[in-house]
């Protein structure tokens, strides 16, 4: 229940229920499922009121203590009820009170083996951070794996895994998005053929992904797998949390329980008293942080793993000179063209799917706005639709604009379908590939897309940031970066954290194999110091420099923050929440509360938002506070207004 | 030919005028040059031209944006005029 307590049920005679259980009780007029969390406890409650225990459901294993100590860290830490905190970590399955069918019962009917075939030998750095990792087995150690695009990070998890297994552990490994998986997982089982794989991922149908949960739960599967919710499946037999990429943002979870399972997967290793690793070729600043002040340890992988593999040449395109052919520059132009005579494929990068960011009349100045929130409908050509990108909403292209008749309405701007049109024209004959959340609305096609390019079947691929991530493709040498300016002008402090380590990963799609790769990047900024670490592949001195910022600024991680969140019919309602929470707050000295500001894309979806920030340089002072606010907040039952309290946030629009 | 994003077929074109008025009591060899614009049928019409066909077009005069006061002829109606 979204409720900040615990309910009182009795037990009736020859029930046995413990602690860990899930049980079906009765509430209000309807019966839901319940975990029991104490027992043998008298209720303050009169008898009478206390209701007794409907069924015991034994279908799946009791949820076991550390995981429900788990469950108590975080509902404390983000500060959401207990209750609503371990069913929303249930899967689908297991929060209905229906028991689940027969044939989901059955336990794993073969025994696995951790039999390990490596792909290839380690080379001296990977051997070095495999034996450090592996020398505090048994004990909990938090080690950044801190290595270049293409060192093989991969193959050291592997290898710590086949150790952890081989002693009959069970290891937890987790990727950024769904769209990893599929390579990854083809990876793990060709290096565990015997060993049963949990796949953990929202992906998934819900008895797969029960199933899956159920396998890691019995200490059945020896390696869980997944995104982020997979660090919320319980392990009895943890030995090992790995989180690869672990600077991505997508390891937040942006709604209901806000957790950070980067964070989290950190304390679980420390509740299991194993090692974590976080590995990453651009540490967050938050890791890097801890790293220095030593918190973690970090290990290093300073080269690629293929022998004679190089990282690639990073150059600048200055687009206050060169000639544009629809926003591409002739010199990345001139290099595709190469790339092509070479039988080479080339990658064009540019982070905004559909066709046009706005559709625009040149004749009044009015663009098509999304009626539901602060924000401009994208135009895009396949299905020849308008469509927000923040909530979903889809509309027909105007015939003529609505203000003035004019037809002749105008794409601004461009995004992967447009320079895939542009490339097509540019290169009549040239294989286009173009890979974004549109392209690969299902996860088979985007892996079959995905194998096709590794196979050589395209010669040039265009897309967002779903390509710039952890694939492998062996003939891709040239990289072209459009649009990369944006962040360096952003009024978020993280926009060039996010900027550096996207470009990093999607630089480090090139050249992968003997050939070096070269990278352009197009910008009006070609002097700035951000493009000039990525040049020199030097993510140290852009994190010492971007700390130093931060510290300077008072801005995360020397600081700690949350946010509190309002949303609202009226922009009114929900500032006035926030007023009324900020004047009731009444915070400890360490904590500052600033005023209640309207979000920038102030209404999304037809809501209208606010948020109040809270920073602390101490990390249990703000803890404390919280705790007190949220409880305030609970007795304040506002009317006409949702909130919600967003610990550690990383998004603020 | 182009299209817009609604997919309405569209032609822009320049248009080249030729004749003689009476001006202030003596014959004006005029030229003029203007750019054109069509849509839809009158597009589909014009797409199909040849450059130099002498063609008669009715229409209006619209700025070409907000920022430039520049006319150009916003076509409603084709005739082509047979060649002699």
């Amino acid at each position: 229940m979204p409720l900040a307590k615990l309910f009182d049920y009795s037990v009736p005679a020859g029930m046995e229920a413990r602690v860990g259980d899930r049980v079906v009780v009765p509430f209000g007029a309807r019966q839901r499922l319940g975990v029991v969390i104490e027992s043998g406890v008298t209720s303050e409650l009169p008898a009478a009121r206390v209701k007794p225990i409907v069924a015991l459901r034994d279908d799946a294993p009791r949820l076991p203590a550390d995981w429900l100590e788990l469950m108590r860290f975080l509902s404390g830490y983000y500060q959401r009820p207990l209750g609503e905190t371990v069913i929303s970590a249930l899967p689908p399955r297991l929060r209905s009170v229906k028991p689940l069918p027969r044939k989901a019962l059955q336990s794993a009917s073969a025994p696995w083996s951790a039999r390990f075939v490596p792909n290839h030998l380690l080379n001296a750095a990977q051997a070095r951070a495999l034996d450090r990792m592996a020398s505090t087995a048994g004990s909990f150690g938090a080690f950044l794996l801190h290595g270049v695009t293409g060192s093989g990070k991969t193959e050291v998890y592997l290898n710590l895994i086949a150790r952890v297994l081989a002693r009959g552990g069970q290891a937890l490994v987790m990727v950024p998005e769904i769209s990893l998986t599929p390579q990854l997982e083809a990876i793990f089982r060709r290096a565990f053929p015997e060993t049963r794989l949990a796949l953990l991922h929202s992906g998934l149908e819900d008895i797969a992904r029960t199933a899956s949960w159920l396998d890691a739960a019995r200490g059945d599967a020896g390696i869980a797998l997944g995104t982020r919710l997979a660090v919320l499946a319980p392990l009895p037999k943890l030995a090992l949390v790995v989180v690869d990429e672990e600077h991505d943002s997508s390891f937040k979870q942006q709604e209901g329980l806000r957790y950070s399972a980067r964070d989290v997967a950190v304390y679980r290793a420390k509740l299991a008293g194993c090692p974590a690793i976080l590995g990453t070729a651009t540490p967050s600043l938050e890791t890097w942080h801890n790293w220095q002040s030593g918190r973690y340890e970090r290990l290093e992988l300073p080269e690629r793993a293929v022998p004679g593999a190089r990282l690639p040449a990073v150059r600048t395109i200055d687009l206050r000179h060169a000639s544009l052919q629809q926003g591409l520059a002739a010199p990345l132009l001139a290099a595709m063209e190469a790339r092509l005579k070479n039988s080479e494929q080339s990658l064009v990068f540019i982070n905004r799917r559909g066709y046009a960011p706005v559709l625009a009349c040149e004749a009044c100045g009015w663009t098509a706005g999304c009626a539901r929130c602060t924000a401009r409908m994208v135009v895009h050509a396949v299905g020849r639709v308008l469509r927000c990108h923040h909530c979903g909403a889809e509309s027909a292209i105007p015939r003529a604009c609505p203000t003035c008749g004019n037809v002749d309405l105008k794409p601004m701007g461009r995004g992967t379908q447009r320079v895939e049109e542009t490339l097509a024209a540019a290169f009549p004959g040239a294989r286009i590939v173009r890979i974004d959340r549109d392209s690969a609305r299902r996860r088979a096609e985007l892996s079959h897309a995905l194998e096709g390019i590794q196979r050589g079947e395209a010669d040039i691929l265009v897309g967002t940031q779903l390509l710039a991530k952890g694939h492998d493709f062996p003939g891709l040498t040239l990289v072209g970066v459009l649009n990369a300016d944006a962040a360096l002008v952003s009024t978020d402090y993280r926009a060039a954290e996010r900027l550096f380590a996207v470009l990093a990963q999607v630089a480090g799609r090139a050249g992968r194999r003997e050939q070096q790769g070269e990278v352009l990047v197009q910008t009006r900024y070609p002097g700035h110091p951000l493009f000039a670490a990525l040049a020199r592949h030097d993510f140290s001195g852009f994190a010492e420099s971007q700390l130093a910022e931060r510290k300077s600024a008072g801005f995360p991680p020397f600081v700690f923050e949350a946010a509190l969140r309002a949303e609202a019919k009226k922009l009114d309602t929900a500032m006035g929440f926030l007023r009324e929470a900020a004047a009731r707050a009444r915070p400890p000295a360490e904590v500052r509360v600033f005023d209640p500001v309207p979000h920038l894309i102030t209404r999304r979806a037809g809501l209208e938002r606010a948020q109040l920030l809270m920073q602390s340089p101490s990390r249990p002072a703000l803890q404390e506070f919280l705790g007190l606010l949220t409880t305030r907040l609970f007795e304040l039952t506002p009317r006409h207004v949702h909130w919600h309290l967003d610990v550690d946030p990383i998004e603020f629009d | 030919m182009r299209y817009t994003p609604a997919g309405v077929p569209a032609v822009e074109f320049s248009l080249r005028h030729e004749s003689e008025r009476d001006e202030a009591g003596a014959k004006r060899r005029i030229n003029a040059e203007i750019a054109g614009i069509a849509f839809e049928a009158q597009a589909r019409l014009l797409a199909k031209a040849s450059l130099n066909t002498e063609i008669e077009l009715h229409g209006f005069l619209a700025a070409k944006s907000r920022r430039s006061k520049k006319l150009v002829l916003h076509v409603t109606n084709v005739e082509f005029i047979e060649g002699d």
